[in-house]
């Protein structure tokens, strides 16, 4: 049956090449959305969370807003030792991260400080490889980095001091020199432009507050167990207003673009679907009518009615076979391509006022999509041959081979 | 001892605004061995009847019996069942699968009853060569001439070892030439392998050549003659 299929498939061969080639880059274009999809979603977690927010956070429960832990925790000690025990977790920092002023000779300005265990944060987060003058913080120094942008904003350069102002815990304002160390560049307006970055124990002296923060970030080795890690941490915390949340609960701006951006995509993939059953459909209404007196001879020398069915089926299978091995071929070429060369994208300049985003995005394949792909191509194939298959089985031989 | 084909008061009436009637009660047996025409001219059911006995159509009233079993009333895959094993067909269009070579197109009944690849294949070509086809085997129709292409859709009517081989037309697409020489292969398959024949025509020449004439008029049996030859 295969073998009559496949050469009833090739026998208007123009029709069918339109056909595959259609479901082929169907196909392709669904496999290529998806790459980018994946890739751009990857790109856009891992900079986010690779930058400053962390996979798994411990702070405050009480805080108003979860990106920013402005309250402290009076004893984040035996939440550290939680993130120690937990072979998922890669590496945990703590953090004190305050809205605060920073002055210059020339200038003061508005700021995000976030002072860091350097040590530890160098594995936490990439901040340190976007350094493009001197060098990333000394644990026990008094040096600061900060954005090229702000930087020229306070009109201040490499080794030169600036003034830190932020609310002490008695209620004063805190303040203290600090010079500068290193100037980075990550290309994103925010973090070259509104941020600063401190060595925890000078934040900790200057605020008086020792030993204390207002966040424990995490890194765990596999970012899909990042929500479980939260979980597992969060259950056993000593009870109080610390809470352990994983970064879905932190960037929930980034799920809100993950759902929107797969929401698109699957109203793309129902369009391309849809073109791809009506091509069917119509190839196979065609070829029916085209082969009605051939399956009445069919049905005349023994062929069963479902017999029929089936051949019709099997050719569809052809077609859908043939086009998705194209589709997967072209697309697995293209992602391929963009994988090694990169794409270069606007989005990524958009993205990137709020994250040091790259505008080139080197795509990955995403198998399970892909392949969920190509098993929707092969159903809507079939399904969309059922009704010509199921009126050639209705067909009865004597008018079938009638039919002119 | 029942006949082949036994066809009793069979009518048949087309649907549609005119219900036009084009059997009429016609009784007919069909014996084993026999090389029978029906005649008659255009729109005396000959066709209709040949399609009948051959269960591609129902009849309207009436029975059709293979060896004292009713066939006419067999559910679709029975009667799908009952024409692979026991019949062969002729069309006067040839109607072979254009994207199958010979060898193949006469193969497929075989295909359909799930015979063994090499079984079946070796029967397609022992089939071929009682038609006189063997160098042709493996060519497409598109590249036989008419008269071939009819021999090959002869080798696949005989292929499975029918009791009975129904031909509608057989000689009306072919010079009178060819037709004179499928009609001798023909006849040849009845004496020399007791292949029952029963084909329709209008063609005076063809009849000529039938040892059975069962003539229609207007979708009545209006005479059945035999010829001693």
């Amino acid at each position: 049956m295969l073998r009559l299929a496949w050469r009833n498939v090739w026998r208007n061969r123009r029709r069918s090449l339109i056909n595959v080639a259609a479901m082929g880059f169907g196909l392709a274009a669904i496999m290529f959305g998806q790459s980018l999809l994946i890739s751009l979603q990857g790109q856009l977690i891992e900079k986010a969370t690779g930058s400053i927010t962390g996979h798994v956070r411990v702070q405050r429960s009480d805080v108003d807003e979860s990106k920013f832990p402005d309250k402290f925790m009076a004893d984040p000690e035996p939440a550290g030792r939680l993130l120690d025990q937990d072979p998922r977790i890669a590496v945990w920092g703590r953090r004190i991260h305050l809205t605060g002023l920073v002055s210059s000779p020339n200038a003061s300005l508005g700021a995000l400080i976030c002072a860091v265990e350097p040590h530890k944060e160098k594995r936490l987060t990439d901040m340190s490889t976007y350094i493009k003058e001197g060098t990333y913080l000394d644990p026990n120094g008094k040096g600061i980095v900060m954005g090229r942008k702000i930087a020229g904003r306070l009109d201040v350069r490499l080794g030169e001091k600036v003034v830190i102002m932020a609310q002490a815990a008695d209620g004063s304002m805190g303040a203290e020199a600090f010079r500068v160390v290193g100037i980075h560049q990550t290309g994103s307006e925010s973090f070259d432009g509104q941020i600063v970055w401190l060595p925890l124990k000078a934040m900790q002296e200057m605020l008086g507050r020792p030993g204390q923060a207002n966040q424990l970030a995490a890194r765990v080795k596999d970012i899909d167990l990042a929500e479980a890690v939260a979980l597992d941490i969060d259950q056993r915390l000593p009870p109080g207003n610390i809470r352990a949340i994983s970064w879905k609960k932190i960037d929930r701006e980034i799920i809100g673009i993950q759902a929107f951006q797969n929401g698109i995509l699957t109203v793309v993939l129902v369009i391309v679907f849809m073109i791809v059953a009506l091509g069917i459909l119509n190839t196979q209404l065609m070829s029916l009518f085209e082969r009605v007196r051939e399956f009445g001879v069919l049905m005349a020398i023994g062929a069963r009615p479902r017999w029929i069915v089936r051949l019709i089926l099997a050719e569809s299978l052809v077609l859908g076979s043939v086009g998705a091995l194209l589709g997967l071929v072209v697309g697995a070429v293209l992602i391929g391509h963009f994988g090694r060369h990169g794409l270069h994208l606007p989005v990524g300049e958009a993205f990137s006022y709020f994250l040091p985003f790259p505008s080139v995005i080197y795509m990955i394949p995403a198998w399970r999509m892909h392949a969920f792909a190509c098993v929707s191509v092969f159903v809507i194939t079939l399904l969309a041959s059922l009704p010509p298959a199921l009126r050639a089985g209705r067909l009865k031989p004597a008018e079938a081979l009638r039919h002119v | 001892m029942s006949s082949l084909v036994e066809v009793k008061g069979v009518h048949k009436i087309y649907p549609g605004g005119s219900k036009v009637a084009a059997l009429r009660g016609v009784d007919l047996k069909i014996e084993r061995g026999e090389f029978s025409a029906l005649a008659g001219p255009s729109g005396s059911g000959k066709s209709t009847l040949l399609n009948l006995i051959g269960t591609l159509d129902r009849p309207t009233k009436g029975t059709v019996s293979y060896d004292g079993h009713v066939v006419s009333t067999l559910d679709a895959d029975p009667l799908s069942d009952f024409r692979l094993r026991s019949l062969g067909f002729v069309f006067q269009a040839y109607n072979l699968i254009p994207v199958l070579t010979a060898v193949e197109n006469v193969e497929y009944p075989l295909v359909l009853q799930n015979a063994d690849p090499k079984e079946r294949r070796a029967l397609a070509h022992e089939a071929l060569k009682w038609v006189g086809l063997t160098e042709y085997a493996e060519r497409r129709p598109d590249l036989l001439s008419g008269g071939q292409q009819q021999r090959v859709a002869v080798a696949r009517a005989i292929v499975t070892r029918p009791s009975l081989v129904l031909a509608d037309e057989p000689t009306a697409n072919l010079d009178s030439k060819t037709g004179a020489q499928l009609l001798d292969l023909m006849e040849g398959l009845n004496r020399d392998h007791g292949i029952t024949f029963l084909f329709s025509s209008h063609d005076g020449a063809v009849l000529e050549r039938a040892r059975r004439v069962v003539r229609l008029q207007d979708g009545e049996l209006k005479a059945d003659e035999v010829r001693a030859r």
